[in-house]
This record gives structure tokens, C-alpha cells and sequence, in this order.
């Protein structure tokens, strides 16, 4: 069978397209996903027995189920509940969201666990408020710690941004498989697009391990 | 809220012959994941760069592209490439314990680097030749030290498996799939499978948090 890979070079503006979708999904999803998983971080570890079982319970179930089921929920049976149209991107958003903050939460909770009870006796030597403690002491170590792995959680979140074409949305796997199926040429295709994921993903791979030689040097842990 | 719910129905057969496929799906892939991923995770380790590459090249690629391009390529090119006609079922679990078996090289390999030095020393003293090291010394203590790893492994690929339902392979996902759109009932479809697949995966976790604590315990 003769491959003939300039039919790539035909539907480049296309392949562009949908990878400009993936990249615009992933980047808006790290940015809402990682906002609420420190939230539900924090609500985790927090002294209120409703709030730590409400957001165990979101954590494990968003965990527990895959994200494909939980696309499909979002896209067939939150409308149907709320009685609203949404758009297959406002599905995906949503739903990718809800996932990252999940996984995200569990990175922030393990990086607040990391913070020894010795520096919140600190602070209270210190008089400082639990806003201060918060923001000028918790927070900053939290985040810094958690960096490498929320990377690696941005990665997890770009590959499963893939899913978003079972429903519909126009990403980068979409707009491939429909190149595929229209011109029978399969192997040229998903091949590039599974090269494509795999340039952006890998480096991004290999930033993690090198940010947590960089941020575990600095921080001396 | 206009929605009045009805569970009843959900017809539970076909989604029971659902969980079946995608239990077999989970296991056949496990099994090869678990055997597979150790020689996988030698060859990573090998000094010699023409067998190390090639493996490392295999792993990573099934850890930085999405599970559903893997699939959806192993669907539609192996059969073209290789002229080779397989079973869905076959073809599913091809993939999976493929994406697996990369994960679990990784596992092994940082389980194999865990190996205290102290423990190959001995068994060099010991006369051990270098097979008997890697059976005897690296192998249990490794699988071991990377079981909770292993189990983590195991319920993602468990998750994984819905995947196979956009190539037509009738598993649990696949059924809800057909189910909601036959009964109009999504809402009861979705909520129920959902709450399956979180059924097995959750026990699961669990006892791979209580085996986490119980290693950090023993190594403090």
C-alpha cells in the first residue's frame, strides 16, 4: 500500500484549526481547573465536616468515573436539568474543568499536607492572622511545591481534551478523524495527529522533570 | 426543573452484559500490562542505546498522546498496515494493555531504581550471576515496592476501557450509549453507568491509599 503523507500538506489549515481549539480548550480548562482544585484543596483539609465530606465526595466521584462518561453527562443530562441549551464548547469547558479540578485539588492538598505543623506555630508565635498565614506563608510554599505536578496534570488535561470529539467539538482528534474518514487515508492522518499531540506533550513532559530538579534544589526538600 | 425521572426504564441486562465486556477488556489488559511491563522496564534500563531507544521511543509515545488516538489509530491502521483482520474485542485489548504495559514500564523502573545497591552487592558476593540477581533480588522486590503504582495503573486502564465504546466494542459504555438514545433517558442511563464504573474503581483506590500508608509507616 503506497502512504502518501502531502495529503497532510492539503488539510494543514484544518489540522491547524482543530489544534488551535485543543490548545484554546486546554488553556482555558488549566486556568478554571486549577482555581478551583486549590479551592477544593483547601476545602478538603478545612475543620468543617460538610465542607471536607462535599468536596471528598466531588473528588473521588471525578476520579472514580472516566472522564468520557462524565462528558457524556455533562453534554446529554445537564441541559436536560437545567433546562438550558449548551453549546458543545460551554460542555466541554465544563466538563474538562470539573475534572482538572479534581485531580488538581489532590496535587494542592498533598503540597499543603507537605508544610510542617512547625510553621503555623510560627506564625502563631508571630501573632500574624490567618488571612496572613494564608496568603504570605501557605500559599506560596503550596503553589511553589505543587508546580511540577500540576504540569503534569496540564498534560494529563491536554491528552484528555481528545475525548471533546466524541461529542462533537471541532479539536484537533475531530477534525483528524473526519479528514480520515473523508479521504480514506487513515494512516497518514491519525498518524500526524497522534505526531502532533506527542510534540506537544513530550516536551512538556520532560519540563516537569526538569522544573523538579530545578524547584526541589531551590526549596532543598 | 420539568424532568420527571424514571429509572425503571433502564433495562439492567444489557448493561450487565456491558460490565462483563468491559471487566474481560480490563483484566486481559492488566494481565498484559503487569507480565509485559517488567522486560519493558529492563529494556529502558539496558546500557545498550540501540535496545534502550527504540523502548524508550515505545513508552513514551503511548504517554504523551491521548488514549482515544491510540485506540482509533490501532482500529483503523494496524488492519491496513499489517493486513491483519482481529476480533474487536482482540483489537481492544491489543490497545489497552499496549497503553499499559508503557505505564507500568515506568512504574517498574522506578521501583527497579529503588533496589537499595546493598541488596545487588550482596548477591554479587553471593555469586549470583546476573539473571539470578534480576529474578531473584530485583524482581520480587520491585513488583512489590511498585504494587500500589501497579493497582493506580490497573483502574485507569479500567477507566480507559469506555474508550473502546467509539470503535463499536459493546462494553458497559458502549450499551449506555445505545441505551439512551433508544429510551430517551440519559439522565437515568448516564447517572447509573457512572455510578458503576465509580463502584469498582473507588474500593480500589481506597485499598491503594491504605497500602500507600501502610509502606510510608513501614519505611518510617
Amino acid at each position: 500500500m503506497a502512504l502518501d503523507f502531502s495529503i497532510i500538506l492539503r488539510f494543514q489549515d484544518a489540522l491547524l484549526l482543530g489544534l488551535w481549539t485543543t490548545v484554546k480548550l486546554t488553556l482555558v480548562c488549566i486556568v478554571l481547573g486549577c482555581s478551583l482544585g486549590f479551592f477544593i484543596g483547601l476545602a478538603r483539609t478545612s475543620r468543617s465536616a460538610i465542607l471536607r465530606a462535599a468536596s471528598s465526595v466531588y473528588v473521588e466521584f471525578f476520579r472514580g468515573t472516566p472522564v468520557l462518561v462524565q462528558l457524556f453527562w455533562i453534554f446529554f443530562c445537564l441541559p436536560l436539568i437545567l433546562g438550558v441549551e449548551l453549546s458543545n464548547l460551554t460542555s466541554g469547558v465544563i466538563a474538562l474543568t470539573l475534572y482538572m479540578g479534581a485531580i488538581t485539588s489532590e496535587t494542592f492538598r498533598a503540597s499543603l499536607k507537605s508544610i510542617g505543623p512547625e510553621q503555623l506555630d510560627a506564625c502563631v508565635a508571630l501573632g500574624l492572622p490567618r488571612r496572613v498565614q494564608v496568603t504570605n506563608v501557605i500559599l506560596p510554599q503550596a503553589v511553589l511545591r505543587a508546580v511540577p505536578t500540576l504540569l503534569s496534570n496540564c498534560v494529563s488535561l491536554f491528552k484528555e481534551s481528545a475525548l471533546v470529539s466524541a461529542v462533537g467539538m471541532a479539536d484537533l482528534m475531530f477534525v483528524g478523524q473526519n479528514i480520515s474518514n473523508n479521504t480514506a487515508r487513515p494512516i497518514e492522518v491519525l498518524t500526524v495527529v497522534a505526531l502532533i499531540y506527542f510534540v506537544i506533550a513530550f516536551p512538556l513532559t520532560r519540563a516537569v522533570t526538569l522544573v523538579e530538579r530545578r524547584v526541589l534544589a531551590k526549596l532543598a526538600i | 426543573m420539568g424532568y420527571s425521572f424514571d429509572f425503571q426504564s433502564v433495562s439492567f441486562g444489557p448493561l450487565w452484559e456491558g460490565l462483563i465486556v468491559t471487566l474481560e477488556l480490563t483484566v486481559a489488559a492488566n494481565l498484559i500490562g503487569v507480565v509485559l511491563g517488567f522486560p519493558l522496564a529492563l529494556l529502558i534500563m539496558s546500557r545498550f542505546a540501540p535496545i534502550r531507544l527504540p523502548a524508550m521511543l515505545f513508552v513514551e509515545f503511548f504517554r504523551c498522546t491521548p488514549a482515544i488516538v491510540q485506540i482509533v489509530w490501532f482500529f483503523y491502521c494496524v488492519p491496513m498496515l499489517f493486513n491483519v483482520f482481529l476480533g474487536s474485542m482482540t483489537m481492544g485489548i491489543l490497545a489497552l494493555g499496549l497503553n499499559l504495559m508503557a505505564f507500568n514500564a515506568e512504574a517498574y523502573r522506578a521501583a527497579i531504581q529503588a533496589v537499595p545497591r546493598e541488596q545487588l552487592d550482596a548477591g554479587i558476593a553471593l555469586g549470583l550471576n546476573p539473571l539470578q540477581r534480576t529474578l531473584h533480588i530485583v524482581l520480587p522486590t520491585a513488583v512489590r515496592a511498585s504494587i500500589p503504582v501497579l493497582l493506580t495503573n490497573g483502574i485507569g486502564i479500567f477507566q480507559q476501557t469506555a474508550l473502546v465504546a467509539i470503535v463499536a466494542v459493546q462494553d458497559l459504555m458502549y450499551q449506555a450509549k445505545t441505551l439512551a438514545t433508544e429510551t430517551y433517558r440519559p439522565i437515568e442511563t448516564f447517572t447509573i453507568v457512572a455510578l458503576v464504573y465509580f463502584a469498582v474503581s473507588f474500593p480500589v483506590s481506597q485499598i491503594v491509599g491504605h497500602l500507600e500508608r501502610r509502606r510510608q509507616l513501614m519505611m518510617s
